[in-house]
């Protein structure tokens, strides 16, 4: 047989945003599946989405209820949702319920009322929510097993695409026959950590499809569901090519320091203890960007948008005039739950709508702190996952973490993340003639060049600026108690960006 | 949601080709929604509203005090819409006129409590799928202010 004759497998829109990505482009057409999970996992909404999503009144979707949930409670809550079109019922979607059926006869009564209304109807799409309660009845498994395999032969010669929703505990998954059955099976999960509500499913197995393996998380809002694939959303997308530009930071002795600028697509990481200006000179790079017509995104987690525009004013720089004419975009994020993939669905989102080429993440201990705790112990492989995909998508990243100041050691990150790192650029205080001063060092610089020098610097009413030249009359700069040398002192030095003089 | 009923009724009244609103068109629009509603929330989820309704309905129209429900939803006693033992008739109406009101009552509160459960958008949906040739268009069909 040749390739032209394989048969090809439609893809159903899931409904849900996210998970068309997960399940490899789309839920194949006739495919008999199974969503399991506990009591308020999302079972039910899940496949309420696709029902919306799919159903039309030439191939209608018949959603079967049975025991639980009253149907009309369910759909006074599922209308709730903005993917609920009330349009569409009855004509295109048909709800039916077989409470009575299962009350009073047995399952070969059931699948005959299937029957009766699928040949009645010719439905496109057939949900069974809860097929599970069915059972309830002293049946065996094995009767539900031949229900299940009678019926998912049926509805696949009806050339119907079917979900049977089910109750299921974890610990049942394993050599459940029932599983055997259907093509696809979504298992949802809903844990407690500390305070805080977590959300994964996982596509435990889906024939004739290349989903991504995985735990991905979700999130239930007045939308419906909403997954997050771990692969944000970018798989097939060709890794760009390594750029050889620079990116100013708009601190003239700054990017001579870094050999001309940052590379296009780098990480760069801003180390600095509390009041170094990591966050100053952070703003100064998506400011200078956007001065060079390159849109920015600034993830804030300390601080609300309007308080970060109102600083970067105070030194100069406008930050409310690009967000209105769509080139810069502060997002405020620190729900306490979020878990990375969804921090970045929001980032890519919007990096996405503006075309952003600039990043700032100000800072990672916010974003740690934004996460849930169980998100907080995967926090590095997250990151790592995260600066992967945006910078292979050509966007530079810039983060900023709060190190502790110590006088014996010159630590680069609390998070030992350094290895994810591009650039690597050190900011601390130093004691020097009774002050408490700050000196900057660019530590690293990947597929570059950089300055080796150790640089005094000021945060000013114009932002950071770099004093003279490197300090050579100091020794031990980097342990914070640097000792003066014989060296005579540099001579009375311009202020490289505003005229001011100072003895150094 | 009265005029709204009545519509129904006159509707059902002209459909079974009698000219009076009272029991066969009372029963004709229940049927209909018993069979619409039926169909999803089930006879135990219909026969509960339908339960509800009826007390409600009964309060404001003594002469439904004879109607019940069987068990798979169906009105049983509509035929018997009068007056309760005791009652001074001519005080009342006319006999038709009592089922005619009876029968608007307790579809109003059919309708009344679709109406709380479900909202308007999804009621107007099944009752259009049960009556397609009447017009519902608006928050005035529904909460009859439009005729």
């Amino acid at each position: 047989m040749s390739i032209q004759e394989k048969v090809k497998i439609n893809k159903l829109p899931t409904g849900v945003p996210g998970l068309d990505e997960i399940v490899g482009g789309g839920l194949p057409e006739f495919s008999f599946n199974i969503i399991a999970g506990a009591p308020g996992s999302g079972k039910t909404t899940l496949a309420h989405q696709f029902v919306f999503a799919n159903a039309t009144p030439e191939r209608p979707a018949l959603y079967f209820t049975v025991l639980g949930e009253s149907a009309i409670k369910m759909l006074r809550y599922q209308q709730q949702y903005t993917f609920f079109d009330p349009a569409k019922l009855p004509g295109s979607i048909r709800f039916i319920n077989l409470s009575q059926v299962v009350l009073e006869k047995d399952l070969g009564a059931v699948l005959e009322q299937i029957t009766k209304e699928v040949e009645k109807s010719n439905p496109a799409v057939v949900v069974v929510d809860s097929f599970r309660t069915m059972v309830r009845k002293p049946q065996s498994d094995m009767d539900l097993q031949s229900f299940i395999q009678r019926l998912a032969l049926f509805l696949a010669s009806w050339q119907a695409t079917t979900f049977l929703i089910g109750e299921y505990a974890e610990d049942e998954l394993r050599d459940n026959p029932i599983f055997t059955v259907a093509d696809g099976l979504f298992w949802l999960r809903q844990t407690a950590e500390r305070n805080s509500i977590v959300r994964k499913l996982q596509i435990i197995k889906l024939r004739g499809q290349d989903s991504v393996p995985g735990l991905h998380t979700f999130r239930i809002t007045d939308a419906g569901v909403q997954a997050f694939s771990r692969t944000f959303g970018l798989t097939g997308h060709v890794k760009n090519a390594p750029s050889h530009r620079r990116l100013s930071f708009g601190i003239t002795e700054l990017d001579k320091m870094l050999g001309g600028g940052v590379r296009e697509g780098d990480s760069v990481l801003i180390a600095g203890s509390s009041g170094t200006g990591k966050s100053v000179m952070a703003t100064q790079f998506i400011a200078e960007g956007i001065r060079k017509g390159e849109p920015g995104i600034v993830a804030v987690f300390e601080e609300r948008p309007q308080a970060y525009a109102e600083r970067a004013t105070s030194l100069g720089l406008d930050l409310e005039t690009p967000q209105k004419d769509g080139k810069l975009t502060i997002l405020y994020l620190r729900p306490l739950d979020l878990s990375v993939d969804e921090t970045m669905h929001s980032i890519l989102d919007a990096v996405k709508k503006i075309g952003a080429k600039r990043l700032v993440i100000d800072s990672l201990a916010g974003f740690e702190m934004a996460l849930s705790p169980g998100f907080r112990a995967d926090f590095r492989e997250s990151l790592y996952r995260m600066i992967f995909a945006l910078t292979g998508i050509g966007v530079t990243i810039l983060s900023t973490v709060e190190v502790d100041e110590s006088f014996t050691e010159f630590p680069f990150s609390t998070y030992s993340i350094s290895f994810l790192t591009d650039d690597i650029i050190r900011l601390r205080y130093v004691s020097i003639d009774g002050q408490l001063r700050k000196i900057m060092v660019v530590i690293k610089m990947r597929g570059g060049n950089h300055a080796k020098d150790i640089r005094e610097y000021e945060i000013t009413s114009k932002g950071v600026v770099i004093l003279g030249k490197r300090l050579t009359n100091y020794q031990g700069l980097i342990s914070g108690i640097p000792v003066r040398t014989d060296r005579p002192d540099s001579t009375e030095e311009t202020l490289q960006d505003t005229g001011i003089k100072r003895k150094l | 949601m009265r005029e709204l009923a009545r519509r129904l009724l006159a509707y059902e009244a002209v459909a079974g080709k009698t000219s009076e609103l009272g029991e066969a068109a009372t029963l004709r629009v229940y049927e209909k929604l018993r069979q619409s509603l039926g169909e999803f929330v089930g006879v135990a989820g219909f026969q509960s509203l339908a339960f509800r309704a009826l007390t409600q309905a009964k309060s404001e129209a003594p002469s439904l005090w004879a109607v019940r429900l069987a068990a798979d939803g169906s009105l049983q006693g509509l035929e018997e819409f009068k007056p309760q033992p005791g009652e001074f008739e001519p005080q009342l109406g006319s006999g038709k006129d009592q089922a005619s009101e009876g029968g608007a009552a307790l579809i109003a509160r059919l309708l009344g409590l679709l109406l709380i459960f479900l909202g308007e958008a999804l009621t107007l949906s099944l009752l259009r799928d049960a009556w397609p040739d009447i017009v519902l268009d608006d928050r005035g069909s529904i909460h009859g202010r439009k005729a």
